[in-house]
């Protein structure tokens, strides 16, 4: 029932009575006479008896109308209501009975005379008539203020707990107005009038309405249709031609031929199509719906297009910044705060080498939280960097180290090899030139600055004895005669070499020794002297001499004196031959001495360049000659030269043979140390730079084990394993296995000479510091 | 029967306290089988503990004896808490405490000064091999050092440092060079052997008084081509073995009569000697070795007498080989080839298998075994060395003591019985570490120099009479002796 009523109520006051009419009220009150008043005393919830009978005297009374009136039978229900209305009013207030047509009605305003005529009752007494009112539209005053509310002049709050909001005249409630989605529709419909727009005409000052052609035109456009007022769309065809057969056509041709036969032009037409279809090339027509549906969902990708720009150095997008994590939280999770080590790391390292230029910091709320200081500047940095930066792109090597050294096994695998200093032989005044061991591996023989050869028990470091062969020249250079069967040392100080059987040798020894030194003498002079060319006797190359009764009977047999100062002996492995270097010399630089015949031979008329050092190839009848740039071999039984060797070094100091034979290490002053392989190149097989001075000596190790040991001029001495293989296939492997530092560098010049042990992995060197020192 | 040890201090209480059993190999000491399982203070250290076998309730010593303890072939040098805490283990485990006679700490006591560099020493005293083979002519106090120098002199001392003789000069029949090697034969007698090639038998004469004494040339032996580095002798037999740089040994007699005359090539040597053999003025009689063995390829550094069966030696060369001779035959028995050059030899005899210890230029002591059943050349290594050790020496009271000599300056006391399983790098098989290291007092608290420079110890020889006595490159012989046995260990 409730919405009924408020729906009826609702088409009161929009004055929709007419239909209003329902079931409802035709059960009760039978015609639709009463309706005008039924909506206005619905409101209360049920009926009330009085109404009711009201309603039932004012039926009476009509009745009495109709009855008198019956050919006024009114034709339309609003105007009987009306009059009825009317007939209350005038029934509870009678002296407004003139008043009402006047104030009802502007059409009966019109007509000035009376609305009734008089006539007389059965009584005889005046009745008044009244004519029928004009039900014009204005004439309901049905929608005035039937039903008010009597509560007085009291605010509506006071009902606002009630389902009602006052009481009707007839104390009857006045329900609570609808409220939400009605109202809203209500307002709708009454507050804002057609053509109201909000806005105010410029040119009048007043708010700008549209007016009923323009909302027309409005109405138009939004229902697509034409604008313009008179315009028709759909204009009634106009028949040219009618299928009616005229009594008097304009033409009284007889219909042609082709009306009846069916046209071939278009059989043709649709026998093509037909084909087509057949063969499936016009295809069923398929509605396109899913194509609109498709098209709706399509998102168009702007960067589709985008392709990757190849790299270029100029062409480095910018980084994106990152979007925050956790940790850039104001109170990030445990595990994102830095730890107590973690915040000093940071905080030690330089802000350029900090792998993220903030902390993580937590604070228990967020108006804890201070101002961020780096702001301005981290937002000031960004933007220059987007801004300014060249942009390089670095390529970072990630290569692991380790795989770019090449295999080679660890130097613990390479043992035995000399790793400390085990004895120091301290006694020689100013530096130790030369040293070496002597073949049975017992006694070490060095030279000095200060003149002197010494002799030291090699194990302990008691220097044994001592000899001055040097008046104020330096010993150059000191070597042994290979071989046990005697134990001579050779000497050069200056220009003199000594041949020395220094007394450490038992008596049958030291006899044959001496034996085999004097067992040259006489040769010399028997020997025929080499004549000049104008007669007179050529300068022999070398004097073979006795040193003097002081020298001898320290042990100093022989005094071999040549033309200018002997830096170099280096021994035949026979220990009857020995070859003297002179570098100073022009032709006589090389020399090779006869010990059995005491005889000295100059092999080489002109050398091209400065000779440095010779040797003796340890099998073959090959002698090496190294000049300042290259190592020349000569065969001296052939007497031809066989091979130059270019090491590529400036300035070669010295050189060693392999015992094998087929390989050779170079050490130059340019700091290079270089491996040969005779069979393979002229040039270095290996180059090897690891001193920061002058290396001055080189030495392989030539009792077996595979080692070989450079002395520099920086004070240390570096240990190589070195491993020549038989197969020819194979090179050697070599391993730098030691840096031996103990010498101490004085004027420029650190380690002076080396040599190896004859059996053992030892080493001795000497350094001009004065010491030598055994390592092993 | 637990017997709690209440009386070590308040402190005990608070301490924990663990059990241990106590296990020795010497039968004199042992504990009656009651009294082996002991609940001790976990803070005692070993001088706690050797207190406690002391005490009346346990061995009742009339003198303390120290002793040390060794846990699993370790000695204890911290409280047992540490131990326990080191080695994680509870201290409700019952720990194996092996308990020998403690090694004294070698305290120094004496140097005696020489003019060059001391190669050699020998000791003779009651318990002295010399000796022992003469009897009991050596009265206690009047024990005597002999040393070698490298001016070629022999020097005998009395312990308080007195050189009571100096043998002759070269022009007076002494050695014309460095001597290496020199010992005690007899009370009365004495060898040396040095870089001249030769070995002299000395008389040696003490006046009635002990202050001085005459050292007379006797015999000359000569027969080696080289520096004769080593002699071992043999009192009894008159033996003298020596081991020579030429790669030969020798055998040879301290008899004249016996010994065969000396081999004419070698008695002239050059100009220069036969000016000295004619500036001396005795003529000392000049004989020959009884054999030479020429079996070793490289300069012998060692030579030496089986201490049980003198007929059998055993030598050690650099030629990294450790040889057995049958003397009587003068043959070569076996050889044992270790990977170093050897320079020391030295034999353990009272170890059930008879060791031999020798010293290698690669800083540490090779344990060989010379039996020719023994599988394994190597039966333990002595690690701890800087420089090569030239000289090792048994300890006279215990068969697993040992002391080495090294060029590296300091003097090492080893006990066999403290070892440990080496690692990869040391090649594995056992290891075993220093119990002592005697510095030389000359340069004590200095830096160490390189190559041992001027404190090398040449020569090194232990007597439980007169301690460890070693001499060196700093023209010293040092006498260390263990004082102090009450004493509370401070390591």
């Amino acid at each position: 029932m409730a919405p009924t009523t408020i729906d009826r109520k609702r088409k009161a006051v929009t004055r929709d009575v007419p239909e209003t009419s329902d079931a409802e009220s035709e059960a009760e009150f039978g015609d639709g006479l009463l309706e005008g008043i039924l909506s206005q005393s619905e409101d209360s919830d049920d009926g009330s008896d009085e109404g009711s009978e009201d309603e039932e005297e004012e039926d009476n009374e009509l009745d009495e109308i109709e009855t008198l009136n019956s050919d006024e039978i009114p034709s339309d229900d609003l105007e009987s209501e009306g009059e009825e209305t009317n007939d209350g009013l005038k029934k509870s207030n009678g002296t407004k009975a003139n008043l009402l047509p006047e104030l009802v009605s502007p059409s009966s305003l019109e007509e000035d005379k009376p609305n009734y005529t008089i006539t007389t009752d059965a009584n005889g007494g005046e009745r008044y008539v009244y004519g029928e009112i004009d039900p014009v539209y204005d004439s309901d005053d049905s929608d005035a203020p039937g039903t008010t509310n009597t509560i007085g002049n009291i605010p509506l709050t006071f009902y606002d707990s009630y389902p009602h909001i006052g009481y009707d005249i007839n104390g009857k409630k006045i329900m609570r107005p609808a409220k939400g989605e009605a109202l809203d529709a209500l307002l709708d419909s009454i507050d804002v009038p057609n053509g109201w727009t909000g806005l105010t005409d410029p040119a009048t000052g007043k708010p700008l309405n549209l007016s009923q052609d323009e909302l027309e035109i409005l109405r138009r456009i939004q229902t697509n249709e034409l604008p313009e007022e008179g315009y028709d769309p759909y204009p009634a065809t106009v028949e040219y031609f009618t299928g009616i057969e005229e009594i008097m056509p304009l033409s009284a041709a007889p219909e042609p031929k082709r009306r009846f036969l069916p046209s071939k032009h278009e059989a043709r037409r649709i026998m093509k199509i037909v084909r087509a279809i057949r063969e499936g090339r016009i295809l069923p027509y398929r509605p396109p719906q899913e194509q609109e549906e498709q098209e709706e969902e399509i998102h168009y990708d702007i960067w589709q297009d985008e392709q990757s720009r190849p790299d270029n150095i100029m062409n480095v997008p910018a980084p994106k910044m990152l979007p925050p994590g956790y940790d850039l939280s104001y109170n990030p999770p445990p595990e994102y705060l830095p730890t107590k080590a973690e915040k000093q790391t940071w905080e030690s390292t330089d802000p350029e080498d900090r792998e993220r230029d903030y902390l993580p910091t937590g604070y228990d709320s967020l108006r804890k939280v201070p101002g961020y200081e780096k702001f301005v500047k981290e937002r000031f940095e960004r933007s220059l960097d987007l801004y300014l930066a060249p942009r390089v792109r670095k390529n970072r090597l990630n290569i692991d180290p380790a795989s770019l050294l090449p295999k080679l096994p660890r130097p613990e695998e390479l043992k035995p090899f000399p790793t400390v200093c085990s004895t120091l032989f301290r006694g020689h005044e100013g530096r130790a030139r030369s040293l070496a061991i002597d073949p049975s591996g017992i006694w070490l023989a060095s030279g000095g600055d200060d003149g002197t050869v010494r002799v030291w028990e090699l194990l302990t470091g008691r220097q044994i004895w001592s000899a001055k062969i040097g008046d104020g020249e330096a010993v150059n250079i000191v070597r042994w005669r290979p071989g046990k069967d005697a134990v001579i040392l050779s000497a050069a100080a200056g220009e003199d070499i000594y041949l020395l059987v220094p007394p450490v040798t038992d008596p049958e020894t030291d006899a044959s020794s001496r034996e085999l030194l004097d067992a040259g003498f006489g040769y010399a002079t028997n020997a025929t002297q080499a004549l000049t060319a104008n007669g007179a006797r050529k300068d022999p190359a070398a004097k073979w001499t006795r040193p003097g009764s002081r020298l001898e009977d320290e042990g100093v047999l022989i005094k071999i004196t040549v033309r200018t100062t002997v830096k170099v002996i280096s021994w035949h492995r026979r220990g009857d031959f020995f070859s003297t270097v002179s570098p100073t010399a022009q032709k006589s630089a090389v020399a090779i001495h006869t010990l059995s015949k005491h005889l000295t031979q100059i092999p080489f008329r002109r050398l091209p360049g400065i000779p440095q050092t010779v040797q003796f190839h340890p099998s073959r009848p090959l002698f090496f000659v190294a000049t300042q740039r290259t190592i020349r071999s000569y065969d001296l039984q052939k007497q031809e030269l066989v091979k130059i060797i270019q090491p590529g070094a400036r300035w070669i100091s010295s050189f060693d043979i392999h015992p094998g034979g087929d390989n050779l290490i170079v050490g130059s002053y340019d700091r290079r140390l270089l491996w040969h392989d005779l069979d393979l190149s002229t040039r270095p097989y290996k180059t090897m730079r690891f001193h920061s001075k002058a290396i001055r000596a080189v030495k392989y190790h030539k009792g077996g084990f595979p080692l070989f040991a450079d002395a520099s001029d920086d004070g240390s001495l570096q240990i190589f394993h070195g491993k020549v293989v038989s197969d020819m296939m194979e090179n050697a492997t070599i391993v730098p296995v030691k840096v031996l530092k103990g010498h101490k560098v004085k004027s420029a010049l650190g380690v002076m000479d080396v040599d190896w042990h004859p059996r053992e992995p030892w080493l001795v060197s000497a350094g001009a510091d004065g010491t030598c020192r055994l390592w092993m | 029967m637990d017997i709690t040890m209440t009386d070590s201090g308040s402190s005990s209480s608070r301490q924990g306290q663990v059990q241990v059993h106590f296990i020795t190999n010497s039968p004199d000491v042992e504990l009656p089988e009651g009294k082996r399982q002991l609940l001790v203070p976990t803070n005692v250290r070993r001088y706690g503990l050797s207190q406690i076998l002391n005490s009346e309730s346990m061995l009742d010593t009339p003198a303390p004896i120290p002793f040390d303890f060794l846990i699993n072939g370790t000695f204890l040098r911290t409280t047992l808490e540490e131990y326990l805490t080191a080695n994680g283990l509870s201290s409700e485990t019952t720990l194996n405490l092996q308990y020998v006679r403690s090694l004294i700490p070698p305290l120094y006591e004496a140097s005696f000064e020489h003019d060059d560099w001391v190669s050699c020493v020998d000791i003779l005293s009651r318990s002295s091999v010399a000796g022992i083979w003469d009897g009991s002519e050596v009265v206690p106090g009047q024990e005597r050092i002999l040393s070698g120098s490298y001016d070629g002199l022999l020097r005998v001392w009395n312990k308080s440092g007195q050189s009571i003789a100096t043998s002759a000069s070269s022009s007076a029949g002494g050695h014309t060079s460095s001597i290496k090697s020199a010992r005690f034969i007899s009370p009365t007698q004495i060898a040396s052997s040095g870089l001249d090639r030769t070995i002299r038998v000395w008389k040696y004469t003490e006046a009635e008084d002990h202050f001085s004494a005459e050292l007379k040339p006797i015999l000359e032996l000569y027969g080696h081509k080289g520096s004769i580095d080593s002699i071992d002798v043999h009192g009894p037999s008159n033996r003298i073995l020596s081991a020579s740089a030429d790669g030969t040994i020798g055998l040879w007699t301290t008899l004249k009569k016996s010994a065969p005359s000396a081999p004419a090539e070698l008695l002239t040597s050059g100009p220069s000697a036969k000016r000295r053999k004619i500036a001396t003025s005795t003529s000392t009689p000049q004989r020959g070795p009884l054999s030479t063995i020429k079996s070793h390829t490289s300069p012998v550094a060692a030579a030496i007498f089986n201490p049980l069966d003198a007929t059998i030696a055993y030598s050690a060369s650099q030629d990294h080989t450790a040889r057995t001779f049958d003397l009587t035959t003068s043959s070569l028995v076996d050889t044992r080839t270790t990977s170093h050059p050897l320079l020391a030899l030295t034999a353990l005899p009272g170890i059930s298998s008879q060791l031999l210890a020798a010293g290698t230029s690669a800083r540490h002591i090779t344990l060989l075994d010379p039996r020719i059943s023994a599988q394994s050349t190597q039966v333990m290594t002595l690690r701890g060395h800087t420089n090569k050790i030239v000289s090792i020496a048994p300890d006279p009271e215990s068969n697993y003591g040992l002391v080495s000599g090294s060029h590296d300056g300091t003097c090492r006391v080893w006990d066999l019985r403290s070892s440990r399983y080496g690692t990869k790098d040391e090649g594995g098989g056992l290891v075993g570490e220093a119990v002592y290291v005697v510095e030389r007092e000359s340069a004590k608290g200095g830096k160490r120099p390189v190559g041992g420079e001027g404190i090398k110890v040449f020569g090194v020889q232990w007597n439980k009479d007169v301690g460890i006595v070693s001499g060196g490159e700093d023209k010293m012989v040092q006498v260390n002796r263990g004082r102090g046995v009450t004493r509370p260990d401070t390591t």
